[in-house]
């Protein structure tokens, strides 16, 4: 089992690891030929499923696996290689690779990166080894040759130099078995399918909405339990390009709408009934004040939200009435416009 | 006969309008009326004789018309209360300084809002949404049900401060967000300058958008409604019964000591005793060295700050008896000092007993404890904090 690769685009997916361990520490990686997936399940709040072609962010990428169609399946902790990524970005070039240390499986990232003047003592040691620098008699400012060291003029002076990072981060490898029971959720056909608005915007809504529900919470209901600490914002859209968040409680009913969002038209080869059956269909032809509405947790939604700092290209949400929500971020290629690069969240609506 | 006209002109003006249908059964009563009207019309048409044009023209016609007059009361009711804002950072500010309590009284007037905080009756702090603040202002102040004064009853209710507040850091944080995407994306900015505020902002340029509050009728919502970047808040905040907090008596015609200081000294002097965690600040302010003494004792040690070179530091300073004495709770006297941050100015004033009628933006006052011997003077402290300067 082998595998070797050079980085690219690291700031877009050290950002990426920031979103997903944000959710939960540890991610299961699938490698294959084509894609890397990086899957999140947290024990409560929204599941995550990223899915990059292996282009986006790994080059010169070389894989080799004794399972079926070549892929190797990680479990890996994102701290340390949001770490990792960290200080790779400040490198001119990273590489990670999949080594044994000490008997144990490790991903490694190796990170070549350029300090500013490492030249300090070293090479001044070495061209007073080589007599260069006695002290002149003749010079009259001359009587400490410590102070005033002359150095000829080196138009080729490596103020720079290189260092090597070399970043582990343990791993453990796991059977294509075990793997396969990790299912994506099967979620009904959406009743609404909307394009958000720019997520930081809305994740600075959101979170002000978060905080509303708290101090009425607290405020009206001193300690009232776990519950009240989690408060619920009402997420709904339409087929009619608006999309509303809400946050009722007893002091006060706030509601920011936006209007204007695109609604994207069906793919009919994509689906498997006719568009006609599809239940948007339904939707859009119950009019503007036919809303699907979820129910999300203010925490858990703010922390989905934080993958708008990718700076993510088109956000489609999938609003099922009352049961859940599919949000598909796709993450833009700089290079080629053609990809799927996707990172899909499912967040679970609660109940009111 | 050339006054008569004017009496009836006066009265009027001092007997309020009672509509003699209630405002909830106005709707139905109008909509009855067009229904009566319609009805007649329609009789009398097709039974036009002489004899029906009293008899179902006229009532249809009269019908008719009140009905619609009656339609267009109930739809057209003047809302109490109305204003539109630019920006809601100053109306954030002074709110923000009063912000220790659940619930703020908030009473309309034509001249602004004015929020009263109460904090266990021995402190109280006021803050005022000038009319200014406001790009447009509209009140109208419902008149009386007491028919004998003419005096207004200003609407008033109250609600939830920290929910207010948080809504109004909801204008302005979409442009945040996108001020913080900019900086991510381009290292210099973040690390150099992202403290100053851009002047290519929406907030610079003035173009941030719109922040409406309105307040229609009692037992209605206090609703503040925020447009900007393609986002529309609305946010209703219930409004409960007004319970006027009584202000504290302070006696403006006895005035005990008056000071007007840098709002900032103020401040310093309260950032040096606070470490020590006191329980209690003594004021003193005396007519000789030192004029004023903020002292406190707690249980890590006693500190104290005197204002002894008092020419440079306070502006007015005036002190009827040889010395005047208080201890106050310092936690409540802390309340104050987001008020003296944003101030410029701060005046302090000391009293024995009355009502004090604040005209300044925001406006504290204390109940000290009481001092062993009977004196139980009721003093104040005002501080006042003045943005134009």
């Amino acid at each position: 089992m082998r595998f070797k690769t050079d980085l690219r685009n690291i700031r877009t997916f050290s950002r990426l690891v920031a979103a997903l361990n944000s959710l939960e520490k540890i991610a299961w990686v699938r490698l294959d030929d084509e894609t890397a997936r990086f899957t999140v399940i947290p024990d409560t709040g929204s599941q995550v499923w990223a899915s990059l072609s292996v282009n986006l962010i790994f080059d010169n990428y070389s894989i080799q696996s004794a399972e079926p169609s070549n892929t190797i399946n990680l479990e890996l902790p994102l701290g340390p290689l949001q770490r990792a990524l960290r200080s790779a970005a400040g490198g001119n070039q990273a590489s990670l690779r999949l080594t044994k240390r000490d008997g144990l499986p490790m991903l490694s990232m190796t990170i070549h990166a350029m300090t500013k003047d490492g030249g300090g003592p070293e090479p001044r040691g070495g061209r007073a080894a080589s007599g260069f620098s006695g002290a002149d008699p003749n010079d009259p400012f001359g009587d400490d040759p410590d102070i005033f060291q002359q150095e000829s003029l080196e138009l080729t002076l490596k103020r720079e130099r290189e260092k090597v990072i070399t970043q582990d981060i343990p791993v453990r490898v796991l059977h294509p078995d075990t793997v396969e029971t990790i299912m994506q959720p099967k979620v009904r056909e959406p009743d609404v399918h909307i394009q958000l608005p720019p997520l930081l915007q809305l994740k600075a809504i959101s979170d002000r909405f978060t905080k509303l529900a708290l101090t009425t919470s607290s405020s009206s209901r001193p300690g009232g339990g776990p519950e009240r600490n989690n408060p619920k914002l009402e997420l709904s859209a339409n087929m009619y390009g608006s999309l509303r968040l809400r946050v009722a409680a007893e002091s006060l009913d706030i509601t920011s709408v936006w209007n204007g969002l695109d609604n994207p038209e069906l793919d009919p080869g994509a689906l498997s009934m006719p568009v006609e059956e599809h239940p948007s269909t339904r939707f859009r032809e119950e009019g503007p004040d036919k809303w699907a509405t979820v129910r999300v947790d203010g925490k858990d939604w703010s922390r989905v939200l934080s993958v708008g700092r990718l700076d993510a290209g088109r956000v489609i949400a999938c609003f099922s009435d009352d049961h859940a929500l599919i949000l598909y971020v796709y993450v833009p290629h700089h290079d080629d416009e053609a990809s799927d690069d996707v990172v899909t969240y499912y967040v679970s609506s609660y109940s009111a | 006969m050339d006054s008569s006209l004017h009496e009836v002109w006066q009265a009027a003006s001092g007997r309020p309008f009672v509509p003699a249908i209630g405002k909830d059964n106005q709707f139905l009563f109008a909509f009855l009326l067009v229904v009566l009207g319609l009805g007649l019309s329609g009789a009398f048409a097709l039974n036009r004789s002489l004899v029906n044009v009293p008899l179902l023209g006229v009532p249809a016609s009269l019908a008719l018309a009140l009905g619609v007059v009656y339609m267009f009361y109930h739809v057209h009711h003047p809302p109490i209360f109305r204003a539109v804002a630019s920006s809601t950072r100053p109306l954030y500010q002074l709110l923000k300084s009063i912000g220790f309590t659940n619930k703020v009284h908030v009473e309309i007037t034509e001249n602004g809002l004015r929020f009263a905080a109460d904090h266990g009756r021995v402190m109280q702090g006021v803050a005022h949404w000038s009319k200014s603040l406001f790009t447009t202002y509209t009140a109208n102040i419902p008149r009386s049900d007491d028919d004998d004064d003419d005096n207004e009853v200003l609407p008033s209710f109250q609600i939830s401060l920290p929910a207010l507040l948080e809504t109004l850091q909801i204008f302005g944080a979409t442009d945040a967000a996108a001020r913080q995407a900019k900086a991510d994306a381009d290292p210099y900015r973040s690390n150099l300058r992202n403290y100053r505020p851009d002047a290519f902002s929406n907030q610079t340029l003035g173009m941030s958008g719109t922040c409406s509050l309105s307040y229609t009728q009692e037992g209605e919502p206090f609703s503040i409604v925020l447009e900007e970047a393609g986002v529309k808040t609305t946010c209703n905040l219930t409004t409960y019964m007004a319970e006027i907090p009584d202000d504290i008596p302070f006696d403006i015609e006895d005035i005990s000591f008056k000071i007007i200081t840098q709002a900032r000294v103020l401040l310093d002097a309260l950032g040096e005793i606070a470490p020590s965690q006191p329980d209690k600040l003594t004021l003193t302010a005396s007519r000789r060295e030192p004029f004023l003494r903020l002292s406190s004792a707690g249980a890590l040690g006693s500190s104290s700050v005197d204002f002894a070179r008092g020419k440079d530091l306070l502006e007015t300073f005036t002190v009827r008896d040889t010395k005047w004495r208080q201890t106050f709770k310092f936690d409540i006297i802390k309340s104050a000092s987001e008020a003296m941050r944003i101030a410029s100015k701060v005046s302090l004033r000391g009293d024995r007993q009355g009502v004090l009628t604040g005209l300044s933006f925001l406006d504290f006052r204390f109940v000290p404890y009481a001092e062993n011997d009977d004196e139980d003077d009721e003093d104040g402290d005002d501080g006042e904090g003045s943005e134009a300067l």
